[in-house]
Parts: structure tokens; C-alpha cells; sequence
């Protein structure tokens, strides 16, 4: 029997007739729920528990003995120049790279917010880093800054920016390494923000804008005034995923320096698979691994307390 | 699939309640599913709605979920009861490709043979250490697991392999020091691996322009290195990289370093292994190197990866680089014209002697959860009575870690080791792959007298694998050559890590 037939007409479910599980939005809620928190579970949640106890323990690579230290890993990592430099390294890349992204997304949004020709065909193409496979695409930009064969030095070159005896070791500089590795993160995360920004912008309301028009507001007064107000929570998701990505992100650095030259662009997660994994020492690595958690635990929730404070009624 | 759907309240309606609308035409849905015949929905006129219930989608989903889940058992044939044998092999995949298109082979035959099932799996280099860690930890995976260089840190979880090392000794004659100490670890009494092979690690050089700064023939000291690349960036500046030693977090690196450090006096570690970077004999190297590295290299050196040397060197971007042959027969298989102009020198003398790391170190192991430990351990000794082949197949990139194993067939056990290097150095001298002029690798053909292991003067241990694989060398040359620290400054401070490395893995009883 249908669902519509067991319906009176008020809506209601007629008495004497069991529920089923379809009909419990409830229990059919969490049923439905439930792979996705399986999936967290068994591969975010039991992971994260076991690095902790890594972290607190003497395990080496190929070990299955524990052996537990407190927390002499950490201390020995905060002992490390290596590990303050990558630490430094996560959170200067992260915050550069999302502020680049949250002023060209913008911009980006409010371009493809604006009817003009091939419109789709913009938005399909600004979406393609995104989905393109991460080891690929630094691939790419492994060639394109190659201190060897860089095809942006050899263009510099040909317009006469660079001399005959000048060139630029993307790679072998600590500078130039720092500035390949936010550009390619800007690279990766500019889609998803535009996308987010995009879908934030169209559903504002005409009204208020128009209100503004009428009320004499510039472009900066309407953008700084009207649009990013009510865009703030939209825009602090984007931002947060963005952090979060970055913060946490191993392929980028792994795949474009390896933390060099001489270990200056380490990140927190590309030194702990140097020191866990290839170095054998998976309790030093893990302690780096963690460190960065309780940071970006703290920023999540404040940002998400920013974005719920600007929600309608609240 | 059709179970009864409700009447519509009128026709054409959107369902309600969550239902699902779907259009019908001429009796098929526009998801494409026959209308079932004999339901009160068939009935309905073809342009009529009708309705899905979400009982009715789940429904459907769940049968489809458990026909596929169910479709296995059903339409794939049960796998035979009685149990095949298996032996399964990882290992790199090779620089010389058609050395693994040999292995593979032989594997197959080697198995069919024996009624074995025989896989071999081929990984990047880099992606051993990570994959040897993945199988640890799940106590699974395969029975031979082969490295590239001493997989020491692995020690407590493999087999011994003693009774393969006097097994084949006792057919072939003794392994290589150089293989001993890279896989035999004096404290615990253990051999952690098993070394079919070594690759030496000698110096690349294009000829037209050493021929043009008048030294035809190559370096033969450090010392030379810098007189040519002073020369070489003054009459060649298209040239980028006039020397091209690596100083960046790769295996290449690495080695060269090593080499350096050895040539000078210096090393990580004694013969006890006891902890000696911090000395003269280190600085002066780190001083020599920051001169070769102002002098006659740029930051690009800082940045390679292991491919990096190579297509500098065959793009004509550097002169000199220290690699193994590899290289070298990928151009000339690819019909490079610098395959012509690549030539071979030894390793470089400094003022303390002349060395040079081995370029890869053929190690295997098995684990002691391998399922077939025993297969393993006849195919290695198989493996090895078959090293000519091997050889070839490699196209002289392997050598043998038992030089007896390349000896002829017939040739008494005490007289193999030096008859296996008298084929070796034929070889070198008449290259059997068309190399002009035939006599190329010549330089390779007494590799013996100048290779050694990553701890040289001592063994492998995990102290001195967690110092290779940080690239903690790497890092105090380029950190010197750079400015960022002072010669005295990157040795010390590399001096404390080592310490660092030492101490723990001294504290587990694996380093004495």
C-alpha cells in the first residue's frame, strides 16, 4: 500500500496501520546517515585515535610494539628547527595563499555573476583545477618551475625581463620555493572558494542591492557595505575549508620541493611522512602530525561562531 | 521491481509525499525500465504520471544493492578448492626497463616449473619504504620485498637470511664486503637481507666539452672537478650547470655526498659505529663543496630530484654528473645524440682516498608473516645461479653481490669469484649493447676498488638508514654552499642529529 492511500486527508497517518521504516524520517534519517559516519569513523576517526597514541609512543616504521613516552616526541619536535620552520611554513602558506584566494575569488564571482557570452563555458573551465588530479597537476607546475627548464624563466627571457646570465631557481631558492608552492595553492583552492562565493552571491536578495543602487552606494560602498556582510557566512565557510585543505595538504609541497632546498619549505604534514615514514620514526611523525589539530580545531570553531553570529536571527 | 503504485489522485499530478514523478511514454519510463504488465499502473495511459513511492525507491535500491552484491557468487566461477602455491614478489621497477621485462619472465618460468603461482609487482623506488610500512603494519602482504638500499630499520620483523648467504657461498664463493656490510648487522648477529646485486656509482661526463677545455679524458680528482667547472662556465655559458653534484632531498644527492665526505677523511660513522661527523676531515669537505658549488654550479643543484642530473646532463645543461649507467642507455636507446658523448670516469680521488657510494644496493627480504617463506628463500638462490643472465638483462646497470654467480658454468667453487670478475671486466671493456667506442664502461670494470656501502667504514644499521633517508647530508653540504650556515656551523649542527638518530635506535640494541 502506497504512502498517499494510508494518508487521510489532513495529512495525517490513519490509526491501527504500523509504521514503517520508510515512513520514520527519523529513524530513516539516521539510517541514511549512517554510511557517511561509518566512513568518518573507520577512516578519519580510528586513524586520528591511533596517531595520537603513535604520538605518545616510541613506534618506528615496520614496529607493532608500543611503547609509551608521554610526551618526549613532542618535546623533541618542538626542539626541532626543522619542525618551527615547517610550522612556521603552514601557517604563512595557508594565510597568504587564502587571502590571495578570497580577494581573486571575489573578484572571480562577481565576474561570472554577471551575464556575458561562453559565461558556461568560464565557469566549466575555472572548475577544472579543481577536479584534476592533485599529483598531476603538480606534475605540471613541477615543469613550469623547474630551475632548470622553467618555461615561465625562458618567457621572461624571451621578452628581455630576464639577461643572458640572470635566471630564477624556482626550486633552489627558499623564496622562490615559497612563492611556487602558495601560487599552486591558490591554484587548487581558487575554484572551490569561486564556486562557493558564486552560489553565495546569486542568492542575494535583488531588493537590498537595488535599495543600495537607489540610495546612491558606490561599486567599493555596495561591495564593502551590502554584499559582504551578507555574504560573511558563506565566505567563512570558503575560507575555513580553504584553511583546513591547506593547512593539512602533504601533495603540493611533497610533490613540488620535498620540503627543500635544504628542508626551508617543509610543511607540518610533509615532515611527518619524512620523519614517520621515510624516517622510519612514526612516533616523532605523528607528534608532527597532530600539532597542527588543536589549531585548526580553535579556528573552525571560531569561525563557524563568526558565520552563525551573521545568520538571520542570530 | 513493480510492486502496486497507488492511483494518482488525477492525472498528470506531481506526486506528493515525497514520491518520485516520473513521465511515461508508450509503456517505458524515462528512466528506461519495462512497465510490468498486470499492475494497476499499467493501466494508465501512456502520458500519464505516476507515482513512486519512497518505500517503492528503496525497495528497488535495496534489491539492487543485494543483486550486485550477490552477482560474484553467482556468475563467477568458484575458484577451485585445492590450493595453488604462491610466491609473491615486490620489487622496484628498474631503471633499465628491460630488466624487469627479463625478471618477470624468469619468474613465471620459474614458478611453472615448480607448479608455483609466481606474481612479481613493480612500485617506484620511492614508493618501497611507505609500502614496506603498509605491510607491517597489516602483517600481510609479500613474501620477497626488495629494496635499493639497506633496509635495516626493518630488521626485527624479517627472517634471517644466513642459510641463503651460505647456500649460495657454498655454490658460488663469498659476497661482496661491500654486500655484507650493507646487510648484515654485526650486533644482533643477523642477516637482515639478502643482496643479489649492487650498482656502482660512477662519474658521467660529456666529452665534447671537457675535450674543449683540454681535458679529454675527464676528472680523476675533486680537485680537477673544480679547475673544469671554473673553465667550463667561463668558455661555456650556456651551459647552466657546469659540475652537476646534487644537493637536494634525493637519493642521488645522497650518494654523491657520501662520496665527497669519504674521499676527504669524513664519515657519519665509524667502524663501531660510533658517531664522527663533527671533524676537520668533514669541514674541509664542506668547505670544498661550497667553493664547487659558487664556483661552478647554481641553486638548481638545490632543488634536484633523482631524474633532475639526467635531464640536465642529456639536455646539455651540466657537463659532469655521478650517476650510474642508466641514463646512459636510455639515450642510447632513444637515439640521443648525447649517448655519443657520454663517457665514464671513476669515482673521484680527494686527499684521503678515492670513493664512491654504491649506487644501488639489491637487497631483499622476507617477513617473517610471509606465507611462503621457503619458496622464497629457493627462488633467491635460483635467482642467483642465473645472475649472467641477470646481468645482461640489466645491460650491465646490476652487478653482482656474489661475483662468483657470473662466472662460467663448470668453474670450480673457489675459482668462481675471480673468473665472475674476469667476465665483468670483459664486458666493461667490449660492451655488448653498442657502445662506441665498444671499451665505454671500462671505468666501471674495477667498481670494486672504489664502491662501499652507505656506513662506510662501518655497517648498515637503522641509525644509518633514518640519516640516509632524512638526507641529512644533503642538507649540511647545501647549507654550507648556500651561506645559511657557516662550514663549522652545518657540521655541527648536522653532527646533532646523528647523535639525535644514533641514541634512539642505540637505545633499541640495534646499533652498538
Amino acid at each position: 500500500m502506497s504512502v498517499s492511500s494510508r494518508l487521510s486527508r489532513g495529512g495525517t497517518i490513519q490509526r491501527g496501520e504500523g509504521l514503517r521504516l520508510a515512513d520514520r524520517s527519523d529513524r530513516l534519517g539516521a539510517l541514511m546517515a549512517a554510511p557517511a559516519l561509518l566512513y568518518v569513523l573507520v577512516l578519519v576517526g580510528i586513524p586520528f585515535i591511533l596517531a595520537l597514541i603513535l604520538a605518545v609512543s616510541e613506534s618506528t616504521a615496520g614496529s607493532l610494539s608500543f611503547q609509551f613516552v608521554g610526551l618526549r616526541n613532542f618535546a623533541r619536535v618542538v626542539g626541532d628547527p626543522i619542525f618551527r620552520r615547517a610550522l612556521r611554513n603552514t601557517l604563512v602558506f595557508t594565510l597568504i595563499s587564502q587571502g590571495i584566494v578570497m580577494v581573486l575569488a571575489t573578484t572571480l564571482a562577481r565576474i561570472l555573476n554577471t551575464p556575458f557570452r561562453g559565461r558556461r563555458l568560464v565557469r566549466f573551465l575555472i572548475l577544472m583545477p579543481w577536479v584534476a588530479p592533485v599529483a598531476l597537476s603538480s606534475m605540471a607546475w613541477v615543469w613550469i618551475f623547474d630551475s632548470t627548464f622553467s618555461v615561465i624563466n625562458w618567457t621572461l627571457r624571451a621578452v628581455g625581463l630576464l639577461g643572458p646570465r640572470e635566471w630564477l631557481y624556482w626550486f633552489g631558492d627558499p623564496t622562490l620555493a615559497s612563492i611556487a608552492i602558495v601560487t599552486v595553492h591558490v591554484w587548487r583552492m581558487l575554484p572551490f572558494s569561486t564556486v562557493v562565493l558564486l552560489a553565495g552571491l546569486s542568492s542575494l536578495p535583488r531588493e537590498v542591492q537595488e535599495a543600495a543602487v537607489v540610495d546612491g552606494a558606490g561599486f567599493f560602498r555596495r561591495l564593502l557595505h551590502v554584499e559582504l556582510p551578507l555574504l560573511l557566512p558563506v565566505l567563512t565557510v570558503a575560507v575555513l575549508f580553504g584553511m583546513v585543505f591547506t593547512a593539512t595538504d602533504l601533495g603540493v609541497v611533497y610533490l613540488l620541493t620535498r620540503g627543500g632546498p635544504y628542508n626551508t619549505t617543509h610543511v607540518l604534514a610533509s615532515y611527518a611522512f619524512q620523519q614517520g615514514v621515510l624516517g622510519a620514526d612514526l612516533g616523532q611523525g605523528a607528534a608532527i602530525a597532530v600539532f597542527l589539530f588543536p589549531v585548526l580545531v580553535l579556528v573552525a570553531i571560531g569561525m563557524l561562531r563568526v558565520a552563525r553570529g551573521t545568520e538571520v536571527g542570530h | 521491481m513493480g510492486g502496486k503504485m497507488a492511483p494518482l489522485p488525477h492525472a498528470g499530478a506531481i506526486t506528493s509525499h515525497g514520491g518520485v514523478s516520473v513521465k511515461r511514454r508508450e509503456g517505458r519510463s524515462t528512466l528506461g525500465w519495462q512497465n510490468p504488465v498486470g499492475t494497476e499502473a499499467a493501466a494508465q495511459p501512456p502520458t500519464q504520471e505516476r507515482q513512486v513511492s519512497r518505500r517503492t525507491v528503496l525497495k528497488w535500491a535495496g534489491a539492487g544493492a543485494l543483486s550486485l552484491a550477490a552477482a560474484p557468487y553467482v556468475f563467477v566461477p568458484r575458484v577451485s578448492a585445492q590450493r595453488q602455491r604462491t610466491l609473491r614478489i615486490i620489487q622496484w621497477s628498474h631503471f633499465v626497463p628491460a630488466y624487469d621485462v627479463w625478471f618477470d619472465q624468469y619468474a613465471k618460468a620459474w614458478g611453472e616449473a615448480r607448479g608455483v603461482q609466481v606474481t612479481v609487482d613493480h612500485i617506484a623506488f620511492s614508493d618501497l619504504v611507505p609500502r614496506a610500512n603498509a605491510e607491517v603494519a597489516a602483517q600481510q602482504g609479500h613474501d620477497l620485498f626488495m629494496f635499493i638500499s639497506p633496509p635495516a630499520a626493518f630488521e626485527p620483523y624479517v627472517l634471517d637470511m644466513a642459510d641463503v648467504v651460505q647456500e649460495v657461498e657454498r655454490r658460488h664463493g663469498p659476497i661482496l664486503d661491500l654486500a655484507k656490510r650493507s646487510t648484515y648487522n654485526p650486533v644482533t648477529g643477523k642477516w637482515f637481507a639478502f643482496s643479489d646485486n649492487y650498482v656502482p656509482d660512477p662519474g658521467c661526463y660529456l666529452k665534447s666539452i671537457w675535450t674543449g677545455i683540454g681535458m679529454p679524458d675527464g676528472p680523476s680528482t675533486w680537485e680537477d672537478l673544480l679547475t673544469a667547472g671554473r673553465l667550463i662556465r667561463e668558455k661555456y655559458p650556456q651551459v647552466q650547470i657546469p659540475v652537476g653534484i646534487g644537493l637536494s632531498q634525493d637519493i642521488d644527492s645522497n650518494m654523491v655526498c657520501r662520496a665527497l665526505l669519504w674521499s676527504f677523511g669524513g664519515s657519519v660513522q665509524d667502524e663501531n659505529e660510533q658517531v664522527v661527523l663533527n671533524s676537520e676531515a668533514t669541514i674541509q669537505a664542506v668547505e670544498f663543496m661550497r667553493t664547487l658549488y659558487r664556483e661552478a654550479m647554481s641553486p638548481a643543484v638545490l632543488s634536484w630530484d633523482a631524474s633532475s642530473n639526467n635531464q640536465a646532463f642529456n639536455a646539455g645543461q651540466t657537463s659532469y654528473i655521478v650517476n650510474s649507467i642508466s641514463a646512459y642507455r636510455t639515450a642510447q636507446e632513444n637515439g640521443l645524440p648525447v649517448a655519443d658523448d657520454t663517457f665514464f670516469v671513476e669515482a673521484l680521488r680527494g686527499p684521503a682516498g678515492q670513493w664512491a657510494c654504491e649506487h644501488v644496493m639489491g637487497a631483499y627480504f622476507i617477513w617473517q608473516f610471509a606465507q611462503s617463506p621457503d619458496l622464497a628463500k629457493e627462488f633467491l638462490i635460483d635467482l642467483v645461479d642465473n645472475y649472467r643472465d641477470a646481468v645482461l638483462a640489466s645491460k650491465l646497470y646490476n652487478f653482482p653481490s656474489f661475483p662468483g654467480s657470473v662466472a662460467d658454468p663448470g668453474v670450480p667453487v673457489e675459482e668462481r669469484p675471480a673468473a665472475g670478475q674476469a667476465w665483468i671486466e670483459e664486458v666493461c671493456e667490449d660492451d655488448p649493447f653498442g657502445s662506441v667506442p665498444a671499451n665505454k664502461l671500462a671505468p666501471l670494470k674495477q667498481a670494486l676498488n672504489w664502491s662501499t656501502n652507505v656506513g662506510h667504514p662501518g655497517p648498515a644499521n637503522p641509525a644509518i638508514g633514518e640519516v640516509f633517508d632524512s638526507f641529512v647530508l644533503p642538507d649540511m653540504f647545501a647549507k654550507a654552499a648556500t651561506g645559511a650556515l657557516s662550514p663549522r656551523e652545518a657540521v655541527a649542527e648536522a653532527d646533532a642529529r646523528v647523535r639525535q638518530i644514533f641514541a634512539k635506535w642505540r637505545e633499541r640494541g640495534l646499533v652498538a
